[in-house]
């Protein structure tokens, strides 16, 4: 009797500790939150002296999002030298959101993007480059990745 | 003998595993009652020990969140920021959590002034400590278990005292509910054990049913069952991953490695970037967290910024998940959004610590743990009081195979705490291949 005691015990076990791992679809059980996602498509390259067109393609649920709550570009470079503040983006169908801009001067640019639809608000930024980099601004990009390799360092 | 107990075989063998598991846990059980003690008043405790730290006067505007980073990382050059807490009202400082030479550390920032008030490591908060110990008698893991095994036990020895307790025919109300006095210093000293132990019996089971959700064996796998049904927390609070970006880490932007020359092409640096700390907040605000929330900040590219608030009362609680390049909430769980038994569970923890209902709740819980100190401890001069000089004392052990309900009950107990069960098969271990077999032993614990 003792032995099938134990034997019906180690089985139990074995079933209570195997069975313990959270499911895949887990999070279907519970609130679950379908985000706006934006795709920022920058020109590949830019000449000089022409309006440049930067497009947002946005995304809810895998499903194109046709008249967004609101589509805002902001644009400005790294050194300060040219800031394009918050302008409403054109909507050309098919969730494509644009604005064109000249970018007459060489540099490091960054562009966020400020959209929301149904309750979804996303302000996604994204960094490019026009022309060549300044020394300035490879040292400013470089002074960030070596905050970030120290930093891993001590993370492991 | 002198008072007259009922000499059945079922009777004897409640007292005997009650003596046991009473004289093994008994000692663990004061360590957790008078650790939990000094923890329901963490509140007030650090109030008082962190006063310095945490008060400030406001003037003006307060400085962005990434300014007051930026400034502990000047002050802080090779540390890793982990974690962001503004402080809950005008007054409060806010705190960066940071890890350098592998010590956690908490700087305590005036977002006024952008200055450091001081540092804490968190090896040094004393609370820490008690809590280490109440959880985890500060040995890890196997502490972990020690205190899950007492914690099942002490239910074992709940169910068990009931029953020894449990009036018999005819019996009035004192030595039930009252000690009786005046009958002799073995009736005395029994009723000093029994009396109280029954009325703190109720507060005591919850204490320990509300305890076990974080234990680390039982709790995590009850947790797990429970999100697993839906009926649980939403996966990431207490077990689960924060869910992940939706970016795919080809659009993230890569950094030149070299000063000299770009070692990676230009197309790799252009790409998203992570948000500012700033913009969380903002989020923050926006998605009206509970003032007294902080901010994790994701140290690989594809982790997010958690929010998380659990505040003094388990209605408030919230979690939330955001993207660390588009700002996107990937998740907002809220205590509404809490199954059933997460909801419970959540209610269970904020009585347990004490917070739920302020001083009312500590007070009650208090009570609680000082009857537990002083039952623990009557039990243990009951036993001494009445010891052999040459033996241990226990109860005489019938055959076991001989009470089936006993045998079912253990069972049962066994299945539902599986360290119980497990700890069960260790005793019967023993019992069978060491006390049956060694003479002198067996006369010791009147096997």
């Amino acid at each position: 009797m003792k032995k099938n005691i134990c034997i019906s015990f180690i089985f139990i076990f074995s079933i209570l500790l195997s069975a313990c791992s959270l499911e895949k679809d887990v999070t279907d059980l519970y609130k679950e939150e379908t985000p706006l996602e934006a795709e920022i498509i920058i020109p590949a390259s830019f000449s000089a002296n022409t309006q440049e067109t930067i497009k947002a393609v946005l995304t809810k649920g895998g499903k194109m999002v046709e008249n967004a709550d609101f589509v805002h570009f902001e644009i400005w470079k790294q050194d300060g030298s040219l800031k394009y503040s918050m302008e409403q983006a054109e909507e050309k169908g098919n969730g494509t959101y644009t604005l064109s801009k000249n970018f007459d001067s060489d540099g490091l640019y960054y562009i966020k993007v400020h959209a929301s639809n149904d309750d979804s608000i996303i302000m996604p930024q994204k960094q490019f480059i026009v022309g060549k980099l300044s020394e300035s601004e490879l040292e400013f990009l470089q002074k960030g990745i070596q905050k970030k390799a120290e930093s891993h360092e001590h993370h492991h | 003998m002198e008072t007259k107990q009922p000499n059945t075989s079922l009777y004897r063998t409640v007292w005997r595993w009650h003596f046991y598991a009473g004289i093994i846990f008994a000692p663990l059980l004061i360590i957790l009652a008078v650790t939990g003690s000094i923890y329901l008043f963490k509140p007030q405790i650090e109030q008082f020990l962190y006063q310095d730290y945490q008060a400030v006067t406001p003037q003006g505007d307060r400085l962005p969140a990434s300014q007051q980073i930026e400034n502990v990382k000047e002050l802080y050059p090779d540390a890793v920021v982990t974690k962001y807490h503004p402080g809950e009202n005008a007054s409060r400082s806010s705190e960066v959590s940071i890890t350098s030479n592998k010590e956690s550390l908490t700087i305590f920032m005036d977002p006024y002034t952008g200055k450091s008030i001081g540092e804490l490591n968190d090896e040094d908060r004393i609370m820490d400590k008690i809590e280490e110990i109440h959880g985890e008698l500060m040995a890890g893991t196997l502490g972990d278990r020690i205190v899950e095994l007492a914690a099942c036990w002490a239910v074992v020895l709940i169910v068990s005292g009931l029953y020894l307790w449990y009036p018999k025919k005819n019996q009035s109300l004192s030595g039930v509910l009252f000690p009786r006095l005046k009958k002799g210093k073995h009736i005395f000293r029994r009723d000093l054990h029994a009396v109280p132990a029954f009325w703190i019996t109720a507060g005591m089971l919850f204490l320990i049913m509300t305890g076990l959700p974080w234990s680390g064996f039982w709790g995590n796998n009850f947790q797990l069952l429970a999100t697993n049904s839906g009926s649980g927390y939403p996966p990431s609070i207490w077990t689960g991953s924060a869910p992940t970006s939706s970016i795919k880490t080809k659009d993230i932007a890569d950094v030149p490695w070299a000063a000299e020359n770009l070692d990676v092409p230009l197309s790799d640096i252009q790409g998203f970037i992570p948000l500012s700390i700033d913009d969380v907040v903002t989020i923050a605000n926006r998605e009206d967290m509970h003032p007294s929330y902080s901010i994790n900040i994701p140290q690989e590219t594809e982790g997010v910024y958690t929010l998380s608030a659990f505040p003094a009362k388990a209605q408030d609680e919230a979690t939330i998940h955001i993207d660390q390049y588009s700002g996107a909430v990937l998740a907002d769980y809220r205590y509404d959004h809490y199954g059933l038994i997460g909801k419970i569970v959540a209610w269970g923890i904020t009585l347990h610590k004490g917070t739920q209902f302020g001083l009312i709740n500590q007070i009650i819980s208090l009570l609680i743990c000082l009857g537990i100190m002083f039952v623990a401890c009557s039990g243990f001069y009951l036993w001494w009081k009445r010891k052999p000089k040459k033996s241990l004392g226990a109860p005489k052990a019938p055959q076991i195979k001989n009470i089936k309900l006993f045998l079912f009950l253990l069972i049962g107990l066994g299945i539902l705490f599986p360290l119980v069960g497990l700890s069960l098969i260790v005793v019967w271990l023993i019992d069978w291949l060491i006390i049956k077999k060694i003479s002198a032993v067996k006369n010791f614990l009147n096997a």
